[in-house]
């Protein structure tokens, strides 16, 4: 490898261009600070590039993300990493901070793709699609997804024959398979951790079958299947193509639960799992959607009026405990639940259930700093050191914290605090100038 | 080392060794492909169908299926008479012609 050249310098490193992120990062540019925005994935956008409607407006996700994704990418204060993650971060002293950032190669050089997606049809090879959630497949060349930011091709190497198809027909030859991994190092004067959550895993909780029976799926495989970009023709079940009539959701899948280790509330599964059962209403309107709660926690603005509304759109809500699911030659499920207003136990078939996961932390964060303690919250997320006068502080001075890297939140909590967080980081870096 | 532009896969294959389940991965990928695309010129089909003459899971059939409406080659066409599954028929360009 190269010797480094040159340090890099900006004002801000922001790690994770989601919706917390981004936010931050463009408000930190708008007043001409100069911001690194890194991203582990092969677009920014995070999750909510990725929803088919919001709640409890049901304004397109997309259309929403799409525009403010496009202003971070053009803006000429911030510079884009994706496919990158900080190795290390460094305190090196007041307002100065050393960063190491891997670049993972992308075996296309971004500037030079017009996103023609020639590659992809040359690509003979088909892997799982992990923007569709595996409902379905994907190219080893391949644009991650349509409205993916940059809008570039990427050689998935690990699943890549090397066949040179890509190559062959790339009519800008951007495709360069003489990429390698680079060690980036930069200088900053302070940090923003929006490093975003993760979904609870429902392989954890086998007695719920998932992977094993295909009809039972995620509440993200849902929402991609209710989005424009949707993996089907239609809403299918992924078992066998059936159109679902009879669909049941079993909210905190991986949440409120001691016994898989995540006691918190996620805090949007109530929510999303009313928005989706309003999109399938709509999407199909001879189907019966049935609601499995242990409580339904409406709280937010508008969001008692979105449970009633579809109350009134005649989505059964059921209270209770789903103990176990199993499945029937014909690929419909049973669930068996405990009826937590009689107190007894029922069964119940539907020909496809969504697990309406929970709301996880993303490990590794810790990690990246060198020589400071960064303090997580008894559930690993990051600690907000000061939370009611100084939301956004965490255990070290000078690095910030954004969006759901603190902890479970909706979109719109999620930009505020993004929000919260540039103005904390202006307020850090107008003190030193000053 | 340069590689020349537009030949660098070669390059890589250099210094790289493919991965068996990669290429078993591909065969296999192509062989389905093949199959789905043989038993679709015969006819429109739904998903239990072509399980049915393949020898192969719907779940399976799904996958590879959707797969190919994405990548262009297959489109959606009815519903059967009881409005539970697709039918699924080729696109007609030249796709599907090797």
């Amino acid at each position: 490898m190269e010797e480094p050249v040159k340090i890099l310098e900006f004002d801000v490193l922001v790690v994770g261009g989601g919706i917390a992120g981004g936010e931050s990062a463009l408000n930190l540019a708008n007043l001409g600070y100069k911001v690194l925005l890194v991203e582990k994935e092969l677009s920014i956008g995070g999750k909510m590039i990725l929803l088919s409607k919001v709640f409890p407006t049901l304004d397109c996700s997309a259309c929403i993300t799409t525009p403010k994704v496009s202003e971070i990418a053009r803006h000429s204060n911030i510079t884009i990493l994706t496919g990158a993650e900080p190795l290390k971060i460094t305190k090196k002293g007041p307002h100065h901070f050393e960063a190491l950032i891997l670049q993972k190669p992308r075996y296309v050089n971004i500037p030079d793709c017009t996103g023609c997606q020639l590659c992809e049809e040359a690509c003979p090879v088909s892997v799982t699609d992990e923007y569709q959630y595996g409902l379905v497949g994907r190219k080893a060349a391949y644009i991650p997804f349509s409205i993916a930011s940059p809008r570039a091709a990427a050689i998935d190497i690990e699943n890549c024959t090397l066949c040179g198809a890509c190559e062959r027909v790339c009519p800008t030859q951007c495709i360069d398979f003489t990429q390698t991994e680079e060690q980036i190092p930069v200088s900053v004067k302070s940090v923003v951790l929006a490093t975003g959550f993760n979904l609870f895993d429902p392989l954890k909780i086998p007695r719920y079958g998932y992977g094993k029976f295909k009809n039972v799926l995620t509440s993200i495989q849902m929402e991609r299947q209710l989005a424009p970009t949707r993996p089907f023709n239609a809403i299918l079940r992924p078992g066998d193509g059936k159109m679902p009539d009879n669909i049941a959701y079993v909210l905190c899948t991986g949440s409120r639960d001691k016994s898989i280790g995540n006691p918190i509330c996620s805090q949007i599964c109530c929510m999303y799992s009313i928005k989706q059962a309003q999109l399938l209403m709509g999407a199909l309107p001879m189907a019966d959607v049935t609601i499995y709660y242990l409580h339904i926690r409406a709280f937010g603005k508008g969001f008692n009026e979105f449970y009633a509304q579809a109350q009134d759109m005649g989505v059964e809500f059921t209270k209770g405990k789903v103990g176990k699911i199993t499945e029937k030659e014909n690929g419909n499920l049973i669930l068996r639940y405990e009826d937590i207003e009689t107190g007894k136990v029922k069964e119940s078939e539907h020909d496809m259930v969504v697990l309406s996961v929970g709301v996880i932390p993303n490990e590794g964060i810790q990690e990246m700093f060198n020589n400071d303690d960064l303090q997580l919250d008894p559930y690993h997320f990051v600690d907000q050191s000061d939370i009611l006068a100084s939301p956004a502080k965490t255990s070290i001075e000078g690095v910030f914290v954004a969006g759901t890297a603190t902890g479970p939140m909706d979109i719109p909590d999620s930009i505020l605090s993004g929000g919260a967080a540039s103005a904390e980081t202006i307020s850090y870096l107008r003190r030193v100038t000053s | 080392m340069d590689a020349e532009k537009g030949k660098t896969a070669k390059f890589l294959k250099g210094t790289r060794t493919v991965p068996r389940e990669v290429t078993e991965q591909l065969k296999y990928f192509t062989k389905t492909k093949n199959q789905l695309i043989k038993v679709l010129k015969e006819g429109e089909k739904t998903i239990p169908q072509l399980s049915e003459i393949l020898g192969l899971p719907t779940d399976e059939v799904m996958f590879q299926l959707m797969s190919l409406l994405k990548y262009g080659n297959v489109q959606a066409a009815d519903m059967d008479d009881r409005d539970e599954y697709f039918y699924y028929k080729l696109k007609d360009d030249d796709k599907n012609k090797s």
